[in-house]
């Protein structure tokens, strides 16, 4: 799994960069921590003067130093290694002194981009290949990020891959996951897998319907999502909601922690819940929203 | 032995009920039958008698077998003493009443998926074979460890009915319960100060004296809950507390009233739910 966490210099950035850690912990997954800066210097993008003044840097080192605490220093897979010189048998009864030196097991890149953070954060996710966008936002003042509205959600819209808006201070009891297709990739299951076990939470499986019954590659797929989870002693609620309570629901059940959609290109969530709407539920839930595509 | 009747479609609830009860099968003594009604359409008419009837069923019937015997198959490793389903054609709530009539069942399952939409539970409870089933129903709604069961009763609740079926039907398990009388309050009211503080209660005065009833007819028939407290809540708020015990127990009329709050309560328990009839 490729992970980027898109960080600025505020708290709710720190948190991102936890969650990705404890996530990274279980899942050795490649992590690139981006930091993004809206502001270029007089001098224009080259000028390295903005580096001195600017917080960001000091925040991006301190935030790979918290990252890597999350693991024992001859366990993490993220340290480049140098273990100098060392007698290899090259073949029986010859032995040469070589200098071994190992790189680390998997990427940790630290990068910074400078103008648009959303057209920042959507290129490098598509140069990395990432499978998931990681961001935190100051939910204080309706999800702003870098002193911005509207950053995360259009990072979630415009996304070919899954999004991780990790809101701050809400322990996440029960993790809500709604679909209303069929095409849920083996990865997402993991995923959210990985998140059950690392915040102890309940898991609910909610299968979207446009009229009282669910469709029925909509109820396979939810026997097999439930086979799935059971065979890993996890055991899911399953609930159905009409499409139409699906407002009330979310605002029900945003106490819990984590809310997940599945959406992609066979999902009625397309429409029924188009960007405006997915942007209100970034915005206004107190919970974290995990858009899995 | 509790001889268990368990109604199957092919669906993911009641492969989900199918799973509860094998699982309850290891801790209660349970004698497990399973049974499928195939409903013809509104205008399928059997066709004659005989061998002409039996041929139009056995092709009928023909899917559906698979189908119910691939989801009783994939139990199997878990419950062995499964048998084969039965399968019927006809009117299914007619097939299912004659079946636990003629043969005496102690208990009749069924799934159900939990609903956000709490008609979708209510509907389900204005049955026809709900309304004239000679014994408890257990419904169920998700896969949980069968680890602790609340036992409800409220002031109107037939102790002379619940006691003795709750006690035959968990009487050699294996499992602690709760006993919690239930005050239901509407919504929107105001919550005082007092209320809040009452909202789960050691019992007094007139409860004492009842819950104290409650647990004397339950340790005479020869099991003893592990708690005793009184809730006074909404529904919506009642149905969160429960969410902890596997298994909801209660006695209600066979016709409630399409808004009564027990109703409501026991459509948002997310586990199951057992019912026995006042």
């Amino acid at each position: 799994m490729r992970i980027l966490v898109a960080v600025d210099q505020n708290p709710y950035s720190a948190h991102a960069v936890s969650e990705v850690a404890r996530l990274a912990a279980n899942t050795w997954a490649n992590v690139t921590l981006l930091g993004v800066h809206t502001r270029m210097s007089p001098a224009g993008a080259a000028s390295r003067d903005w580096t001195e003044s600017h917080p960001l840097p000091g925040a991006i080192s301190s935030y790979r130093e918290t990252f890597l605490k999350y693991f024992k220093e001859d366990e993490c897979p993220y340290i480049q290694r140098e273990f100098g010189y060392e007698l290899i048998e090259r073949k029986k009864g010859v032995w040469d002194e070589l200098y071994v030196a190992k790189s680390a097991r998997k990427e940790l890149k630290v990068r910074i981009r400078l103008g648009n953070p959303v057209k920042g954060i959507l290129a490098e996710a598509q140069e990395e290949e990432i499978d998931l966008i990681v961001l935190g936002c100051d939910n204080s003042h309706g999800c702003e990020w870098e002193g911005l509205s509207g950053i995360p959600q259009k990072v979630v819209n415009d996304a070919t891959c899954s999004v991780l808006v990790a809101k701050k201070k809400k322990k996440v009891d029960k993790i809500v996951c709604c679909l209303d297709h069929d095409l849920v990739s083996q990865q997402s299951l993991e995923m959210i897998n990985q998140l059950v076990t690392l915040h102890k939470a309940k898991l609910e499986i909610v299968g979207l319907t446009e009229g009282k019954e669910l469709k029925g590659e909509v109820e396979q797929k939810m026997e097999a999502i439930l086979k799935y989870y059971t065979a890993r002693d996890i055991e899911p609620w399953i609930e159905i909601v009409e499409l139409a309570s699906l407002d009330a629901f979310i605002s029900q059940e945003a106490k819990w922690g984590l809310m997940a959609l599945w959406m992609g290109k066979k999902s009625m969530l397309e429409k029924v819940f188009p960007k405006g709407k997915v942007g209100k539920l970034i915005k206004g839930s107190e919970s974290s929203v995990l858009i899995l595509r | 032995m509790i001889k268990t009747l368990v109604s199957l479609n092919a669906d993911l609830a009641s492969s989900i009920a199918l799973r509860f009860v094998c699982r309850m099968a290891e801790v209660v003594k349970m004698g497990i039958e399973t049974i499928h009604v195939e409903e013809t359409d509104s205008e399928g008419n059997p066709p004659g008698t005989g061998w002409v009837r039996r041929t139009w069923e056995k092709g009928l019937l023909g899917t559906a077998e698979a189908e119910i015997s691939q989801l009783i198959n994939a139990e199997r490793s878990s419950c062995p003493t499964l048998g084969s389903p039965k399968m019927m054609v006809g009117e299914r709530e007619a097939e299912i009443l004659r079946e636990l009539e003629e043969e005496s069942y102690d208990l009749l399952v069924e799934g159900i998926l939990l609903s956000f939409d709490a008609s979708h539970f209510e509907n389900r409870m204005r049955s026809k074979l709900y309304k004239k089933m000679p014994c408890p129903l257990l419904l169920v709604k998700n896969l949980v460890g069968l680890k602790k069961i609340a036992l409800l009763v409220e002031d109107h609740t037939d102790l002379g009915t619940l006691v003795p079926i709750f006690s035959k039907l968990f009487e050699e398990a294996t499992l602690e319960y709760d006993l919690l009388r239930v005050i239901l309050q509407k919504p929107g009211r105001l919550s005082f100060k007092k209320d809040v503080q009452d909202k789960e209660v050691p019992a007094s005065g007139d409860a004492d004296e009842m819950l104290t009833n409650v647990r004397n007819m339950l340790v005479e028939a020869g099991s003893s809950p592990q708690e005793v407290k009184t809730i006074r809540d909404i529904p919506a708020r009642i149905a969160d507390s429960l969410q902890e015990y596997s298994l909801v127990a209660s006695c209600v009329p066979r016709q409630m009233a399409r808004k009564s709050p027990m109703l409501e309560v026991l459509s948002r328990v997310p586990s199951a739910v057992l019912l026995c009839w006042q």
